[in-house]
């Protein structure tokens, strides 16, 4: 059974008993035979350095006292940048501020410094995307990603979101995709988040529960119309 | 290294329980009801869900916003302490080629912590497997022998659910299930779905409160449709026997508990009786003796299993109570795949709380008896589906691959349009799947570990490339995006142990020869000597196996204090 299966049934074994969505690893990007959106693509990063030894929190923590025990490894530069890419990611607008600015950079420096197997793949993508991301910049526009302009970081971000991308662009591709969705786990688990969905819930409601609000049935009864669903 | 130590608690002890989970904790409560003093002893540390369970903290006071690790496999809050996969000192191992896990509880209550709280009956069918299709074997009872035990089980435990009223998943007497919660919109619109393919779709039965439970010493709280259960419920909605028979049968004053109590093995007295058991004290190390006058074993389907096995002298070079040669074997897990899709017509649906009691409000019972009875199926026996699909965090599979003003929009879309389907099935025993003694790894304590054998048959994969099927026929119905990838059956069914429901492995019959425990889960060979956990489960169902291990404690405990009473132990 291959790492990203297990991760993948872990999800679902608890995604059945939790109200929130476990992370699951993103699909990995398919490579396509389109060409490469840039005249050059940069290598991707051949060795990283080895993460500082670290230890879990354990089989018993204290639930109560809920604390990751491992020391943050991003450094102050990577950490700008992830917060600056947070902004962008998930930029702000009416309903909530940007991932950045909320400080979900700190969950992304935790996740990828703690020293399980999951994680430790993460970091491998994650350190390896950001190293990637300002040899690309500095390629293309002779500054590193902090350092270039709105409409340049533009470019390049679409095309770490190509649908179908170019051989050497798989990788980098791939990094975009995990750095996303930690960024989405990281930001719609905290009650800022939770409320940019309009989540509801997490209250106690003692007497019996209440069921579908009368919008939400009639939304449901809408479905079932046009499914063709005779509702039973 | 044997201290010989009495503890002084144990040696009025009429009964030692080993093990303080769903069958040590309904043989404590009877028993101590009947008058009997018991000794239990539980290899986990002591819990207090009320002192210990955070109930209420958002995921993201948790490391990794709560994500699941190897350390916590089902999430930093999750109630198991101790264990897991893997319990520190204490491993197992695999013959080549075998992919088995063994979920471990370290704590009072076992693994009723955390468990899945789905209690559906047992049918007729399910206990005589072997009439209907030929495959393993029968047990010696029947439905009839088990419904009254049922019921009580039931009431005692409490038990939400509604009428199902289809072949082989019989329905409670009036007065034993409390109301089931509504359904949410998404099983409304799995109902509309699969009832449109002639699938049924059913409440659920969960063993969780829908009405208050009061009781002087442990009153417990109807579901205040918050919080997840895999937390532990300090209200005591969810049964768990931390907060139920425990506090209960403590209560006569009739029960001593002792934690860190790791038992090594049964001790053998005069006339081919139990004289009581070896224990390691886990935090000292030290080796006890406790003896009683008749030993209950229900520390779980494999740690029973590992007792009896390492419970072997020169009389008995094949373990305790192994006349039959059929400790360890018939090994069953329930078989297991789960089924995702983003249903487009749910995407930016009104919004409401949809927390209810936690887990599903409906499910999908097998609705294909008559069809297999008439040979149209390629696999034996049954599975069922339960049902997903909340609001929350989408996963990444049902999110396009955008960023900006695109990707909060798509998350708020997307929010509430996953469903899932996940399949629970009946193993039918093999002969490769088993567990025995690994003649060389011992644990941390010296105590000889299980090596397992497993292997799915054609007959499972064969089950769930059906299930497969259903699944996504159902997913079609309602014109939604499958996020499951195309594999074979082969790739989609969990490890064996992985859905935590190992059964068989002391199984009980008619025949001395053929099983080792009757259906009261007394050995043939040791009178004295009781097993109660899943071990003695003859076969496997599709159905979960708790109410049945629950059900099945209560009649072998009333059945034993019976024999005290006339004297069978004197």
């Amino acid at each position: 059974m291959t790492p990203s299966r297990r991760a993948t049934l872990q999800w679902m074994m608890s995604a059945a008993m939790l109200p929130l969505a476990r992370w699951s690893p993103p699909a990995m990007a398919a490579e396509s035979g389109a060409a490469p959106p840039f005249d050059i693509v940069a290598d991707w990063p051949d060795t990283l350095p080895e993460p500082p030894p670290a230890k879990g929190y354990g089989r018993d923590p204290d639930l109560t006292k809920p604390v990751a025990p491992w020391p943050l490894t991003l450094s102050k530069a990577q950490r700008t940048t992830v917060d600056l890419l947070g902004d962008l990611i998930l930029p702000a607008d009416e309903r909530s501020p940007g991932a950045g600015t909320l400080g979900v950079g700190a969950f992304v420096d935790e996740w990828i410094s703690a020293p399980y197997p999951i994680q430790r793949a993460d970091r491998a993508q994650v350190l390896g995307g950001l190293i990637w991301l300002d040899a690309q910049s500095r390629a293309m526009h002779g500054a590193a990603f902090d350092a270039i302009t709105p409409a340049q970081r533009v470019e390049l971000l679409d095309a770490l979101t190509a649908a179908a991308p170019a051989a050497k662009m798989t990788a980098p591709v791939a990094f975009m995709d995990t750095l996303r969705y930690l960024f989405v786990l990281g930001f719609y688990s905290l009650p800022e988040g939770k409320a940019d969905m309009g989540f509801i819930g997490d209250q106690p409601t003692p007497g019996d529960y209440p069921g579908p609000t009368p919008e939400a049935l009639a939304h449901f009864a809408e479905v079932v119309d046009r499914l063709g669903l005779r509702e039973s | 290294m044997t201290s010989g130590a009495l503890d002084p608690a144990a040696a009025a002890a009429d009964v030692i329980i080993v093990g303080s989970g769903a069958a040590g904790g309904m043989a404590a409560y009877s028993l101590t009801k009947a008058g009997l003093r018991c000794l239990m002893l539980e290899a986990g540390r002591d819990y207090d869900p009320q002192a210990e369970v955070n109930m209420f903290a958002p995921e993201s006071d948790a490391p990794l916003r709560g994500a699941a690790t190897p350390d916590k496999p089902f999430g930093y809050f999750d109630a198991t302490v101790g264990g897991g996969w893997q319990v520190d000192g204490e491993p197992y191992t695999m013959q080549e080629g075998t992919d088995f896990r063994w979920y471990r509880s370290r704590m009072l209550g076992g693994r009723t912590n955390h468990w899945g709280r789905h209690v559906p009956r047992w049918g007729p069918y399910d206990f005589k497997p072997f009439s209907r299709d030929g495959l393993g074997v029968d047990w010696p009872i029947g439905y009839d022998d088990v419904a009254p035990f049922y019921d009580r089980v039931e009431r005692m435990i409490g038990v939400n659910g509604g009428r199902i009223e289809l072949e082989n998943h019989p329905d409670s007497p009036a007065g034993c299930l409390m109301p089931p919660p509504k359904p949410r919109v998404t099983e409304m619109l799995i109902k509309a779905a699969a009832e449109s393919l002639g699938i049924p779709v059913r409440p659920a039965h969960t063993a969780v409160l829908t009405r208050d439970m009061p009781d002087d010493v442990a009153p417990r709280s109807a579901c205040f449709n918050a919080t997840p259960c895999t937390r532990g419920c300090t209200i005591g909605a969810m049964f768990q026997t931390t907060t139920s028979f425990l506090p209960m049968a403590k209560a006569t004053g009739r029960l001593t508990i002792v934690t860190d109590a790791m038992v090594s093995r049964v001790v053998m007295g005069a006339a081919g009786r139990a004289a009581g058991v070896e224990y390691v004290d886990r935090k000292t190390g030290v080796r006890h003796q406790a003896k009683a006058r008749a030993v209950v074993l229900a520390a779980g389907t494999c740690e029973t299993t590992r007792l009896l096995l390492n419970s072997g002298d020169g009389e008995r070079p094949g373990g305790l109570a192994n006349s039959s040669g059929q400790v360890g074997r018939n090994l069953t897990d329930s078989t297991g795949a789960s089924f995702r899709a983003y249903v487009p017509a749910l995407a930016d649906r009104p919004r409401y709380n949809e927390d209810g009691i936690g887990g599903q409000h409906m499910y999908i019972p097998f609705w294909l008896y008559q069809q297999q009875k008439r040979g149209e199926l390629d696999f034996a026996r049954g599975y069922h589906f339960e049902l997903g699909g909340r609001f929350g965090i989408p996963p990444a599979a049902a999110l396009p691959r955008v960023w900006g003003p695109a990707l909060k929009k798509a998350v708020r879309s997307a929010s509430g349009a996953t469903i899932g389907m996940t399949l629970r099935g009946e193993m039918i025993p093999n002969k490769d799947s088993y567990c025995e003694i690994d003649p060389a790894v011992k644990d941390r304590f010296g105590i000889p570990v299980l090596r397992f054998a497993f292997r799915w048959s054609q007959n499972e994969l064969n089950q769930v490339a059906h299930g497969q099927r259903t699944a996504h026929a159902v997913f079609k119905r309602m014109n939604a995006v499958i996020l499951d990838p195309a594999l074979p059956p082969e790739k989609i069914i969990t490890a064996g142990g992985e859905i935590i429901h190992e059964l068989g492995t002391a199984r009980m019959g008619a025949d001395p020869r053929s099983s080792v425990v009757d259906s009261y889960g007394q050995t043939w060979d040791v009178g004295n000597l009781v097993l109660m956990d899943g071990a003695i489960f003859a076969s496997g169902a599709h159905k979960n196996p708790t109410l049945t291990i629950l059900a099945l404690a209560l009649r072998a405990s009333e059945r034993l204090a019976e024999r005290f009473k006339s004297g069978a132990f004197a």
